[in-house]
């Protein structure tokens, strides 16, 4: 149960349990800072007057609020979820400039670094009216800037960081679809700069938002946006009015995806092509805690010592091994050896057949499901080979079984691979990606039986009457519709600790049932359906009593069932008898001297039949 | 005897007797078959720490050993062991104690000591080649009827001149089916035999008592495989609540077993002996060792570290109220494909003995499955447990409706990664020819025959039938270590490999679809097959080719020149040219390893500090310098160790660019030992 009370990653038994899948979740970390440098993304936000006139229909927020308020979303997910990601804010279209290279009208407000308490505060300071005039007196707003500098301004940021940056991406928050359409000098300069930036890898991404007649691409932003080449749709989505919108789209692009793993699906030994493997869902922990020096509040080191407790000398690795016990006996293996027990085959993907997809049964679970893309950098072609093979699952409804090894000393499991098409929203964004999902098969020992409660089933009107509730309560379930209420709370604390608020701000709860609202739309109908079900006398809420008598186990005296003639005959008049429990039927039935057997249905009819023939 | 725990008891009655050691030539004598089942069957117990014990008795044996013997009767029957957990002290007498008897004694008296231990089961193992006397055979009937004995006989032949079930029940194994051993005819005695034990099994269970007789073989096959241990979920009581007016209330179980592997040292192989403790120490040039009282607890917020002590977090932490299975909200199931978190499912089902709860679960369940709605859930174990949101679908069989419950993703676990639409893009689109390839690719690997009624399916491949592998290997190397501690691990089992391939039927069919597919898809390897380099490969990458990277290392050292080490003016590691003062350190008469080895580690640690670039080269020269010496003077593991520690130094310092260095470059991965 310690799973449950630890919430660190690795503490305690929880390690324990989750071992398989934290090696390979930790494996994903490994792969992501040490081997491929740093993520990076600059805001780039049109500061232009146009930017902070509210829209007319709506009492909505500001084209450059909702951008501020989307940016600072971008800020918090990160430092939840991949602190080491480096954030920066530029401005252009101000009256101040502040850059490397002094272009007009370009302030850099934060450089790229990782996003931390002061930067967020800072944010916070330009929103709402108050944020207008603060930022019209600390920037001032001047429509004669040029895109092609702010461009470069943006890409001097990017050369300028000391470390390695792995990713490298701008996405400009904008509402005018034509900045210098009448200067055809700077539209020249702004896309000669962003072919320079495409050059080096550096991606541009339009977050356009939205415009009095529309935003039209075309018009400019089609030569000056690069898309990535494992990000292309096709298409654009559409403009954003609305920040769940600009959310979304920014939220597909804020992350650098990650293969977990790039490997061959091998048709048979000597035909394969190569796939890379996802984790679409990866639970976020919170962070360990650092230990801190109470004088100075510096972190320490921390260095553990694994020493020989009689001795006193120090172990080395090699100077231990690992045991089990089983029947009395402790086995004793080298390190290595408990590795090598792990070790089938080389890591892959088996094709062993197909099989209709209706065979897939959902509770089944055992481990999240991955994600399968084709690779190409591993074998060309793949593409087209994995195109081909989804087209087709998709079309037959089947799915492919395979044996999955993901990494050497990984044991093989059983795997489906579910086809999934390409599936974009009526924005067009794009909400389910192209591919196969690895599920996860239950091996036979995975399988286990438990002591099942023998079922009463209810009759059609109690399930009538409960179908009536679920239709009242439906909702459309999305994978971001619930935050994790206790990282939720932990990080606001530690904000309000950061920022020395004096109060925390307490973190809605998503989690919690909305009751009010659930009563309001039940109405009467779970007084209606516990009648169906309950009888009057019944608290589901209390203790059961305990039926058996400790001790003898001998035959337990029932208790008499006090239910009084009159109050029998009222439940027979409103044919409710039903409520009562089999026992308390079969009481009175012998009561009554009636039949005491058979199923309740019985019970219930000769009880009615008593009472009606009278 | 009251026993505290409830597990049954097995009584394993072995004949022992003259005759179990005539066989075939080139066959096992029964014995030694009988004897290898009893000890597939006890290994099982033993890894799936079954809480059943067990009596071994042997009749047929020189000697009486047991309460009942008095007089002539009951002679020549041995327990050989009581009741008691099985271990591997007993298999260990199994394979090495049990001999032959002399003698012949009566299996039907055997059945009658064994059953003096009033338990559960009695598994016999014989040839019947003794003389019986039936007349006791109604008494122990009566007896074994009485006290719920069970009786399972195994035997060298089939009864019934078949081969019994058993192949049918194991062909899942088809591998396993060597072709029957050549058998020999049967004596009267043993046909008597049979007569009595068919009688007796009948009388016992007039359906399925045969079915309780195996033979050697097909045993074998069936134990095989080693049992994962076993416990029973613990259940967990609450109710499911449905807006604030409606509960019902229900029991769920989970259950996860996994037996970890502990430390213990190397040389007393006592986990006792291993202890670890923990120093922290400041940043500073010296390491400054400050006392666990003078450190606070602090946390990351971005690129700020908060302190934070535990009484505040404690203070300030989300609270879970209470334990709760409550309803959200109900959503098509159809929204919740493929994001389940987690890895188990909690089965949900009305509390016991209440019918009350049991109709109104009942409803529910019904109710979802008709609207093919799932419920989505908050589910919070106990008041110390984090809460997790779930969703919960029904399932409807025969016997039970219960709720599966599976932890869905909150918003900050899941990745909205976007991947190129494949549709759009003509570069990888296939072509009519290509499709129709795949087309009869998939058609002739189909895993499931549809039977003439169109209703149900045979299943070529059924995962959820197969042991898991990880454990029947380690199992496997678990029992071969018991056994011989000094000897390296055996290879995979064979059998174990062959049930994890694809059925034989389909690989032959799929051939020629499959090289349609080869034809028509032009694959071409990139080259660049960049392995992800995880540590531990590099860890583990030594094992190819240490013979050409030790003439490297030679090479190099031609330019380290030996003229320094005749100057003798080094005196310790400098920081302008530390590799090459290390070198020359290392070969001085007297030089201490250690000592020196501490300060290059010194300077390394130095130059990360610095964190740039050039100061990584020079680094990186010592660590191989390091290395190189290490590697001659036998003391890799002062390498090895090292290079763990910077491991984890530079994962706490972020110098994932230097790690990286590290990583890629020659002559920098763990030395070997000699």
């Amino acid at each position: 149960m310690a799973d449950w009370v630890s919430y660190y990653r690795g503490d305690g038994p929880d390690e324990e349990e989750d071992g398989e899948q934290q090696e390979e979740e930790g494996q994903e970390a490994v792969a992501d800072h040490r081997f491929s440098g740093r993520d990076s993304l600059i805001f780039l936000v049109d500061a232009s007057k146009a930017m902070f006139e509210p829209y007319e229909d709506e009492e909505a927020a500001t084209p450059f609020d909702m951008t501020m308020q989307c940016i600072r979303n971008v800020y918090t997910s990160k430092i939840i979820s991949s602190d080491k990601d480096l954030l920066s804010v530029v401005f252009y279209g101000t009256e101040n400039n502040k850059n490397s290279a002094d272009f007009k009208h370009v302030y850099v407000l934060q450089e790229l670094d990782n996003p931390g308490a002061k930067r967020i505060l800072e944010l916070d300071q330009y929103r709402g009216d108050e944020g207008r005039v603060l930022f019209r007196e600390t920037f001032g707003h001047n429509a004669d800037y040029s895109l092609g500098e702010a461009l470069w301004a943006c890409s001097n940021l990017f050369s300028n960081v000391g470390v390695r940056l792995s990713h490298k991406r701008i996405m400009l928050f904008t509402n005018e679809d034509n900045p210098h359409a009448n200067d055809s000098a700077k539209a020249k300069l702004a896309r000669t700069r962003a072919g320079d930036l495409r050059d080096t890898g550096i991606i541009l991404d339009l977050m356009h938002l939205k415009k009095l007649g529309g935003f039209d691409i075309s018009l400019f932003y089609r030569d000056i946006i690069s898309v990535a080449e494992d990000e292309d749709l096709g298409i654009q989505p559409d403009e954003s009015g609305k920040l769940e919108h600009l959310m979304k789209k920014v939220r597909a692009k804020e992350t650098r995806k990650r293969a977990l793993v790039r490997l061959n699906l091998y048709l048979n030994k000597d035909l394969s092509f190569s796939v890379g493997v996802y984790n679409l869902i990866q639970k976020a922990y919170k962070p360990y805690p650092v230990k801190l020096y109470r004088e100075t509040n510096e972190p320490v080191k921390t260095k553990t010592r694994v020493f020989n407790g009689k001795t006193g000398s120090l172990l080395l690795p090699s100077d231990t091994k690992r045991a089990q016990t089983y029947g009395n006996r402790q086995i004793v293996m080298e390190k290595e050896e408990t590795e090598e027990v792990k070790r089938f085959d080389s890591p892959g993907l088996f094709l062993i057949g197909f099989k209709p997809l209706s065979m897939l049964k959902q509770h089944h679970h055992i481990r999240p499901s991955q994600f399968m893309y084709p690779e190409e950098s591993l074998v060309t072609g793949s593409t087209t080979l994995f195109n081909a093979l989804l087209m087709k699952c998709l079309e037959k409804e089947v799915m492919a079984l395979c044996r999955y090894i993901a990494r050497r000393n990984t044991p093989p499991r059983f795997v489906a691979l579910v086809p999934q098409e390409e599936e974009v929203d009526e924005q067009k964004v794009q909400i389910a990606p192209p591919g196969f999902h690895i599920i996860f098969l239950p091996y036979a020992d995975d399988k286990r039986n438990v002591d099942f409660t023998e079922k009463v089933p209810a009759n059609r009107e109690q399930v009538d009457k409960m179908k009536e509730i679920i239709q009242k309560l439906r909702f459309k379930y999305r994978t971001d519709s619930f935050e994790n209420p206790v990282l939720q709370q932990h990080f606001r604390n530690l904000e309000a600790l950061a920022l020395d608020m004096l109060e925390p701000e307490q973190a809605e709860d998503l989690t919690m049932p909305k009751t009010e609202e659930m009563s309001r739309r039940l109405g009467n109908l779970v007084e209606e359906f516990k009648q169906l079900v309950y009888p009057p006398d019944y608290n589901p809420e209390g203790k059961v009593a305990k039926r058996k008598q400790a001790g003898d186990g001998q035959a337990e005296k029932k208790p008499k069932i006090e239910i009084s003639e009159d109050s029998l005959r009222s439940y027979v008049q409103s044919g409710t008898l039903g409520k009562l429990t089999v026992s308390a039927l079969k009481d009175m039935c012998r009561h009554y001297r009636l039949r005491s057997g058979g199923k309740k249905q019985e019970l219930i009819d000769a009880l009615t039949e008593y009472f009606s023939g009278r | 005897v009251a026993r505290e725990r409830n597990g049954s008891a097995i009584v394993l009655c072995l004949d022992v007797g003259i005759a179990m050691s005539s066989s075939a030539p080139g066959e096992e004598s029964p014995l030694e078959q009988a004897k290898r089942v009893m000890t597939k069957f006890l290994q099982r117990q033993v890894f799936a720490e079954s809480k059943d014990e067990v009596a071994v008795v042997l009749f047929g044996t020189d000697g009486t050993k047991n309460n009942l013997a008095s007089g002539d009767q009951y002679q020549n029957i041995t327990v050989h062991r009581s009741l008691m957990l099985p271990d591997f002290d007993l298999l260990e007498d199994i394979q090495n104690k049990i001999q032959l008897g002399s003698q012949q004694a009566d299996f039907l008296d055997a059945i009658i000591v064994g059953k003096k231990f009033e338990k559960r089961h009695i598994e016999l193992f014989t040839d019947l080649s003794s003389p019986v006397s039936e007349d006791q055979l109604e008494i122990i009937i009566a007896n074994l009827k009485k006290t719920g004995t069970s009786l399972q006989f195994f035997l060298p032949f089939p009864v019934d001149g078949a081969d019994g079930h058993g192949d049918t029940s194991a062909s899942i194994y088809p591998q396993l089916h060597q072709n029957s051993p050549p058998r020999k005819r049967l004596t009267a005695q043993q046909k008597e035999g049979i007569d009595v034990v068919k009688k007796l099994m009948h009388t016992l269970d007039e359906e399925g008592g045969l079915e309780e007789i195996y033979t050697f073989r097909e045993s074998l096959e069936r134990l095989a495989m080693f049992k994962k241990i076993e416990r029973r979920p613990v259940p967990w009581s609450c109710q499911l609540t449905i807006g604030s007016d409606l509960s019902i209330r229900i029991v769920a179980y989970k259950a996860k077993v996994k037996k970890i592997w502990t430390v213990v040292d190397a040389k007393t192989l006592r986990k006792e002996d291993v202890k670890r403790e923990t120093v922290y120490c400041l940043n500073d040039d010296d390491e400054t060792e400050v006392q666990k009282d003078d450190t606070i607890q602090g946390f990351r917020y971005g690129s700020d570290i908060i302190p934070f002590s535990k009484e505040d977090e404690e203070q300030m932490k989300y609270k879970t109220e209470a334990k709760c299975f409550s309803v959200l909200g109900f959503s098509r199931s159809s929204q919740v494909q493929h994001c389940y978190m987690g890895n188990q499912v909690l089965k949900v089902f009305a509390a016991k003995d209440d019918e009350n709860a049991a109709v109104a679960f009942s409803a529910l369940v019904q109710a979802l499955d008709e609207l093919n709605v799932v419920a989505i859930m908050r589910y919070a174990y106990d008041r110390r447990c984090n809460p997790q949101i779930g969703v919960a679908f029904p399932r409807i069989k025969d016997a039970y409706e219960c709720l599966f419950y599976v932890q869905l993703p909150y918003m900050e676990d899941v990745r909205q990664y976007m991947f190129s639409s494949l549709k759009n893009n003509k570069k990888c689109s296939p072509t009519v020819d290509q499709l129709s390839a795949i087309d009869s690719l998939i058609d002739s690997m189909n895993l499931v025959y549809e039977d003439v009624d169109g209703e149900t399916f045979e299943d070529l491949f059924k995962p959820s039938k197969i042991p898991n592998p990880h454990f029947q290997r380690l199992y496997q190397c678990l029992q071969h270590k018991a056994f011989h501690p000094n000897e390296p691990l055996p290879p995979i089992e064979q059998h174990l490999l062959e049930m994890l391939e694809v059925p034989c039927v389909v690989k032959e069919r799929c051939k020629a679809p499959l090289e349609k597919v080869k034809a028509l898809f032009p694959l071409k390897d990139a080259g660049k097959k960049k392995e992800e380099k995880t540590a531990q490969d590099i860890f583990k990458d030594d094992e190819d080719g240490p013979n050409a990277k030790r003439r490297k290392i030679e090479d190099e050292e031609d330019s380290f020149s030996i003229m320094k080490l005749a100057e003798g003016n080094v005196t310790s590691v400098g920081s302008v040219n530390p590799a090459e003062d290390f070198r020359i350190l290392v070969r001085q008469k007297n030089a201490d390893f250690k000592d020196v080895s501490q300060q290059l580690i010194n300077r390394i640690d130095q130059f990360l500090e610095n964190r740039s670039s050039q100061y990584y080269m020079k680094g990186i020269n010592c660590i191989r310098a390091f290395r190189g010496e290490a590697m001659k003077l036998s003391k890799v593991q002062c390498f090895n160790d090292f290079l763990q520690a910077l491991k984890s130094k530079v994962e706490d310092k972020a110098l994932a660019d230097f790690w990286e260095i590290v990583v890629q470059g020659k002559n920098l991965a763990l030395a070997m030992g000699h």
